[in-house]
C-alpha cells in the first residue's frame, strides 16, 4: 500500500468535506453543544444531591467517590453520564463522512475514473476509512478536552480526577477508537447496498444501540463501567470491525462497483 | 472479437445498446478482468500486467464522474497525483490541456458549476493528463445538447489532429463516420471492421436521383437502360433512380441523353449509402422492427 495514494484520496475527501455545508454541520454543532451542555447542567444540579437509594448505588460501584461532598457526588455522577456522548461522537461523525463519501461516488459517478487510475482497492478504501475516521476521534478528543476543562471549571478540582481516571481515558482513548472504526466499516458495507446517504445512515445508526445501552445501564447507576470494562469492549468491538472490513473490502472490490453500483 | 488497432489510428466501437462496447472499454482499460481469451495494450497484458495498462490508458467514461466541489485544476490534480505526475508536470499539463479545451478562463471555478458540454472536455482533460498511449472515449456526447456534442467532438477532432490512438465507443453514427478512421460494428461480438469508405465501397448501394420537371416517359427509361455501367433504371413520381457502381462518373452521359431525348431536368443528384442504412444491414435489424425479426 502506498502512502503518497492513500494521502491524495484523504486529502480529496478533506477537502469535499469541508465544502459540504451540511456535512460539516454535522460534525461540528454535536460536539459545540456537548461542551456548553455540562456548564449549563452544572448550574442547574450544582447544589444538589442524588435520591439516598441511587447515592448508595453509585458509591458501592465508586467507593473512591466516599470523600465527595453530596454536591460533587451528583456533579461526578452527572459527568458520567457524559462519557457516552464521547463514544457517540466517533460513531456518528465517521458514520456521516463514510456515507456521504460512498454514496456521493456513487451518484457522481466519479469512482470509475479512479478506479481506472493505476491505484489498488485497499488504497482507495483505507484512504476513505482514514478520512472518515479521523474527524470524529478528533472532534471527540479535542471535545473532551474542553470538556475536562469546563468539568474542572464548574464542578471543582475533585472532578477533574473524576473525568480524567482510568476509565475516562479507556472510554475515549481506547473504545471511542474501536468504535469509530466499526462505524467505518457499518458506512462501507452499508453504502456498498443503499443509494441514499440518509438511509445509510439510519442503517448504519444500528451501532449506535449498544452505546445507548451503555448510556442505560449507567443511568441506573448499577453498573458504572471501569477501565477494564472499557478495555475489554475496545477489543470486542475492534474484533467485529476487523471482522466487518473483511466484508467491506469484499464489496467494494472493482468489478462489483463498476457493475453493480447503481 | 479479435481486432488489433493500430498507433494513431482512431477506431469506432458501434453499436446498440448492450451490444458490448461499455465492457470492452472497461476490458481494456483493465477496469474488469477478462472472463477468457486475452487482451494487450500497448504491449501489456490486461489481466496479468493490470496496473501497466491502466498507466497506459486515458478514459472518459459515460459520464464525466468530476468532483463537483473541486475546481478544474484541484479535479486534474487529483488525478496527475494518482498517476504519480511531479509538481511541476502537473501543473504544465492541467495549463496545457485546460488551454487546449478552453477552460482555463474557468480554472478556478468548481466543476459543479459548468456545463455538459465544459464537463465533458474536462474530463477528456483529465484523460489525458499523464500523456497515455491510448485514450478510450465511452459515449462521450451521449445526453449532450446538440451545442455542447459539437463542441466534444471538436475537441475528439484535435486529438486526432494530434495523432493519438483512440477508441471510440457510441451509437452516434455520425460521429463514428467524422471522426474514425475505422468502425468496428459491434453486438455481442465484432460483426465487421472496415473504413467507413470501405464499408460504403462493399456495403452500399450507390446511383443517381433524377428529377424532371414532368414525369419520365417510357422511352426516356429506355435510353438511360441502353447507358453502358447503368445496372438498372425505374421510375419514381417525377423522375428515375439509376442503380450504377460509378454514379459521379454515369452522370454526365445520363444528363445528355434525356436532355437529348427531350427531357426537362430539375436535378441530378448522386446518392450513396447512408451509415446508418450500413449499420441496420450489419446489424440485421429493420428501422421500426424488434431485433431479430
Amino acid at each position: 500500500m502506498r502512502a503518497g495514494i492513500v494521502w491524495t484520496i484523504l486529502r480529496r475527501e478533506w477537502i469535499e468535506t469541508l465544502r459540504n455545508r451540511l456535512l460539516l454541520s454535522t460534525i461540528v454543532i454535536p460536539p459545540v453543544i456537548l461542551t456548553v451542555a455540562p456548564i449549563i447542567l452544572g448550574a442547574f444540579i450544582g447544589e444538589r444531591s442524588l435520591p439516598p437509594e441511587l447515592e448508595a448505588a453509585v458509591l458501592q460501584q465508586r467507593p473512591e467517590w466516599a470523600a465527595f461532598t453530596a454536591s460533587e457526588l451528583a456533579g461526578a455522577f452527572a459527568v458520567q453520564q457524559f462519557l457516552v456522548f464521547f463514544l457517540l461522537m466517533p460513531a456518528y461523525i465517521p458514520l456521516s463522512i463514510a456515507t456521504f463519501s460512498i454514496i456521493g461516488e456513487k451518484q457522481a459517478r466519479s469512482l470509475e475514473p479512479v478506479l481506472a487510475a493505476p491505484i489498488r482497492t485497499g488504497e482507495l478504501l483505507a484512504g476513505k476509512a482514514v478520512a472518515a475516521l479521523v474527524p470524529g476521534l478528533l472532534a471527540g478528543w479535542a471535545t473532551y478536552v474542553v470538556f475536562v476543562l469546563l468539568a474542572s471549571l464548574v464542578y471543582g478540582p475533585n472532578l477533574f480526577g473524576v473525568v480524567t481516571d482510568p476509565s475516562w481515558l479507556a472510554g475515549v482513548f481506547l473504545l471511542g477508537p474501536a468504535v469509530g472504526l466499526s462505524s467505518v466499516v457499518a458506512g462501507v458495507i452499508v453504502s456498498a447496498r443503499v443509494n441514499d446517504p440518509r438511509v445509510a445512515q439510519q442503517i448504519g445508526g444500528v451501532i449506535i444501540v449498544p452505546i445507548v445501552g451503555i448510556v442505560l445501564i449507567q443511568a441506573t447507576g448499577t453498573v458504572l463501567v471501569g477501565a477494564a470494562g472499557y478495555t475489554l469492549m475496545a477489543i470486542v468491538v475492534t474484533a467485529i470491525a476487523l471482522f466487518g472490513l473483511r466484508i467491506g473490502i469484499r464489496l467494494f472490490d472493482r468489478e462489483a462497483i463498476l457493475t453493480r453500483w447503481r | 472479437m479479435d481486432i488489433e488497432v493500430r498507433r494513431g489510428e482512431v477506431l469506432g466501437l458501434l453499436g446498440p445498446n448492450g451490444a458490448g462496447k461499455t465492457t470492452t472499454v472497461r476490458l481494456l482499460t483493465a477496469l474488469i478482468e477478462p472472463s477468457e481469451g486475452t487482451a494487450s495494450v500497448d504491449g501489456f497484458d490486461v489481466r496479468e500486467q493490470a496496473d501497466a495498462v491502466r498507466a497506459r490508458v486515458g478514459i472518459l467514461t459515460e459520464t464525466p464522474g468530476l468532483y463537483d466541489k473541486l475546481e478544474a485544476t484541484a479535479n486534474l490534480d487529483f488525478f496527475g497525483r494518482l498517476y504519480g505526475l511531479d509538481a511541476a508536470v502537473r501543473a504544465e499539463r492541467i495549463e496545457r490541456y485546460l488551454r487546449l479545451f478552453g477552460l482555463w478562463d474557468r480554472r478556478h471555478d468548481v466543476a459543479g458549476t459548468f456545463s455538459k458540454g465544459m464537463k465533458q472536455k474536462l474530463a477528456i482533460a483529465r484523460a489525458l493528463l499523464h500523456d497515455p498511449s491510448v485514450i478510450f472515449l465511452d459515449e462521450p456526447t451521449a445526453a449532450l445538447d446538440p451545442e455542447a456534442a459539437f463542441v466534444v467532438r471538436d475537441a475528439i477532432e484535435t486529438l486526432r489532429r494530434g495523432g493519438r490512438t483512440i477508441v471510440l465507443a457510441t451509437h452516434n453514427l455520425d460521429e463514428a463516420d467524422r471522426l474514425c478512421d475505422r468502425i468496428a460494428f459491434v453486438r455481442g461480438g465484432l460483426l465487421r471492421v472496415d473504413s467507413p469508405a470501405r464499408l460504403r465501397g462493399a456495403l452500399g448501394v450507390r446511383g443517381l436521383t433524377v428529377r424532371l420537371a414532368t414525369p419520365a416517359a417510357d422511352a426516356e427509361t429506355a435510353t438511360i437502360l441502353a447507358l453502358p455501367g447503368v445496372a438498372a433504371a425505374e421510375r419514381t413520381g417525377a423522375g428515375l433512380r439509376i442503380a450504377t457502381d460509378d454514379p459521379e462518373a454515369l452522370a454526365p452521359a445520363v444528363v445528355r441523353a434525356l436532355v437529348a431525348a427531350g427531357a426537362e431536368i430539375v436535378e441530378v443528384r448522386v446518392e450513396h449509402t447512408s451509415l446508418e442504412q450500413i449499420y441496420f444491414d450489419v446489424m440485421g435489424v429493420r428501422p421500426g422492427a424488434e431485433v431479430g425479426d
